[in-house]
């Protein structure tokens, strides 16, 4: 019998104009592991909330057809009912946190179960251990980072030893090998998995299924081999790409160069211990390192926003700065205003900037109202309106689908080749730049 | 919570520890004289230091607030003989004299300041608030509620530095009680995105699905209830002798 059964499903959230979710009917086996793939928007998202039952109970709007998970109709039945029988993990794992403390966190679901008490410490344990957690089981969420935070979050749905596990981006903010182990973790888990992941690589060497989705519909559902046959006919871009791509622009004069940089924050440890960079104009570089080794720090230190304890840094002209998830950090009220804050309110070089990266349409709108992917797009109109000399950004591939992924490289290849310096710290290692730059702790080797 | 040195230390469960802790602020309101509130005032900070970089802001609020009661202090009174310095008269407050006995009344105030400022930081930042609330065996849903809004501070105050630095990184400085202000309603809509998003997770992860069991708590040890029992006899000597 199928653990999941869903027939005709259509969905549409309150006020939308077209429907999230069009005519999805799927059968899930015990076992199984789907890799949900699509575009940023094309319903991904909904459909995991479908199959935990967020969709429609948390989040309302229209609803037809059935999902049957494990027997129970999601629409008759609460998610906190279908919880344990599901888990879920979502995107940012800061927004999932309950608790303050590691161990705590991962209690809190059993503990919300009924669980029996005795058995509440070691599952919260093993879970950890699991995850490679366990050391972090004392310390406080909100002192852990993001990668430890997303296996944190892990932990506590592995422990509910859920028969269904939606994970949604569940590695965006680790690095590849933190990345590898967790899915790794999954596979062994034995639960009937749908895994939605930008990075596709990842996704389809662990899947035995996969579906595409598009506009809210699947496009594509079928074995894992015949998946790829198809992605390679339709969608090429989202095929694992065959190592890492490096352009190798023609550099000009150097625009940013960092020496001997050496940084702690408040609590001491020393979290730069003497790196050193240089970036020239007209080229894309990326700086990469495992998650910990200080990739944003040094960005901020490059872009002025941190002073180094010790080193020196040398600038040609301005840097602007666009940071993670830069659709969190909006603080203006119209489109258009986000954007000229970096221009001393100039709307015509505003809009500019808005048509650069396809939002013009939505200049009067509130930024709070724009798609997360939109939202991305404004970040950086905000910040590369004013045409800084060195462009830093931090992890601008979080998230994002292989096609934007695309246009955002080809648009900082054209920024660099305006005579401007581009740094890119991010995880991605297929992500097209000029040169790549791998920073270890407390060491920079460059590439 | 952690009594004693690195290498001896004792581990205080979260009630005792708590109720430890508002017993100190309780005696320190009582108390009159200023050096057993400067001792206790000190014990409190060195509970404190264990929170280390922690501490900060913690140690700058309560540290500025203290300093800012004893400096005003004894220009607001007209107290005591011992003058030190005579002022000019001035309309609404009079004389603006110090003496000795308004120095007094001054350390004092400030001592206590410090010392009620002390026992809240250790609160925040030593105690697992996830089992003190835990062990209110009555109101879950309200009890979790407090322990959300003690970690929303930290959350926030991360939004407000992330909403400052993306500013910065667009070539824009927030400087000023202006500059700052506009970043309060952004703040809050992100922390509404924030609490949805929550919701939404507690949901999945079966909140108020249906009885809920309770993870085991270590047993309470000689130490917590000797924690109980020094709280009470600091009380019962802020109120009697102190």
């Amino acid at each position: 019998m199928a653990l999941v059964d869903v027939t005709k499903l259509e969905f549409s959230y309150p006020g939308a104009d077209r429907p999230a979710l069009e005519d999805i009917s799927i059968r899930l086996e015990p076992g199984q592991v789907v890799a949900l793939l699509g575009p940023s928007g094309s319903g991904k998202s909904t459909l995991l909330r479908a199959l935990s039952g967020l969709v429609p109970h948390f989040h309302g709007g229209r609803f037809a057809g059935t999902v049957l998970v494990a027997g129970v109709d999601t629409r008759r039945s609460r998610p906190a009912v279908l919880a344990g029988t599901t888990a879920a993990v979502f995107q940012d794992p800061e927004d999932q946190v309950v608790m303050a403390l590691v161990r705590n966190e991962v209690a809190f679901g059993l503990e919300n179960l009924g669980v029996p008490s005795a058995e509440i410490w070691p599952r919260t344990d093993e879970a950890l251990e699991a995850v490679g957690a366990l050391h972090l089981a004392e310390r406080r969420t909100s002192e852990v980072s993001g990668g430890e935070l997303q296996r944190v979050c892990l932990a506590s749905a592995l422990a509910l030893r859920p028969r269904l596990l939606l994970l949604d981006e569940p590695t965006s903010q680790l690095d590849p090998e933190a990345a590898e182990r967790f899915l790794a973790l999954v596979g062994e888990s034995g639960a009937t998995t749908v895994l939605s992941e930008q990075r596709t690589g990842r996704a389809l060497a662990l899947a035995d299924r996969v579906l595409f989705m598009e506009g809210g519909q699947i496009l594509a559902d079928v074995g894992r081999d015949d998946g790829l046959a198809w992605l390679a006919e339709h969608r090429a871009r989202y095929l694992p790409p065959h190592g890492e791509s490096v352009g190798g622009a023609a550099a000009g004069e150097t625009v940013c160069r960092l020496d001997g940089i050496r940084f702690a924050y408040r609590s001491g440890v020393d979290v730069l211990g003497g790196a050193s960079l240089e970036i020239r104009r007209g080229e894309v570089v990326a700086l990469e390192g495992p998650n910990g080794s200080g990739k944003t720090t040094l960005a901020k230190v490059a872009a002025g926003l941190l002073e180094p304890d010790a080193g020196t840094v040398w600038r040609d002209g301005r840097a602007g700065y666009l940071s993670q998830d830069p659709g969190r950090y909006l603080v203006r009220d119209r489109v258009l205003d986000e954007v000229a804050l970096g221009v001393a309110g100039d709307q015509q070089r505003a809009l500019a900037a808005l048509e650069r990266v396809g939002l013009a349409w939505a200049a009067d709108r509130h930024p709070r109202d724009l798609s997360s992917g939109e939202r991305e797009r404004l970040g950086l109109a905000a910040v590369a309106v004013a045409e800084p000399d060195l462009l830093v950004l931090d992890e601008p591939t979080r998230g994002i689908d292989p096609d934007r992924k695309a246009e955002i490289a080809a648009w900082l290849d054209e920024y660099a080749a305006a005579g401007r310096g581009v740094l890119v710290a991010t995880h991605d290692r297929t992500f097209p730049v000029d040169r790549r730059v791998s920073l270890q702790r407390e060491a920079l080797l460059a590439a | 919570m952690r009594l004693g040195t690195a290498r001896r230390a004792v581990r205080l469960a979260p009630v005792p520890a708590a109720a430890l802790l508002a017993a100190a602020a309780v005696a320190a309101l009582l108390m009159d004289h200023v050096l057993p509130l400067a001792v206790l005032t000190a014990v409190l900070l060195l509970l404190c230091l264990q929170a280390q970089a922690r501490l900060r802001p913690y140690l700058y609020g309560t540290g500025t607030a203290a300093i800012g009661v004893f400096l005003v202090w004894p220009f607001l009174q007209s107290t005591g003989i011992d003058v030190i310095w005579e002022g000019p008269i001035v309309p609404v407050l009079g004389q603006l004299d110090v003496t000795w006995e308004e120095i007094g009344l001054a350390a004092v105030s400030a001592l206590r300041l410090a010392a009620v400022g002390f026992a809240f930081s250790a609160y925040a930042l030593l105690l697992d608030h996830d089992r003190l609330v835990a062990s209110a065996s009555f109101a879950r849903r309200s009890a979790l509620a407090v322990a959300l809004a003690t970690r929303l501070v930290p959350t926030l105050e991360r939004d407000a530095a992330g909403l400052a630095e993306a500013v910065r990184g667009r070539g824009v400085e927030v400087t000023g009680v202006r500059g700052h202000a506009r970043l309060l309603s952004p703040l809050v809509a992100g922390s509404l995105e924030r609490a949805a998003n929550l919701a939404e997770a507690m949901e999945a992860r079966g909140f108020g699905s249906g009885a809920p069991s309770r993870a085991p708590s270590p047993d309470w040890t000689w130490a917590d209830y000797a924690a109980l029992a020094a709280g009470a006899a600091l009380v019962a000597a802020a109120v009697l002798w102190l």
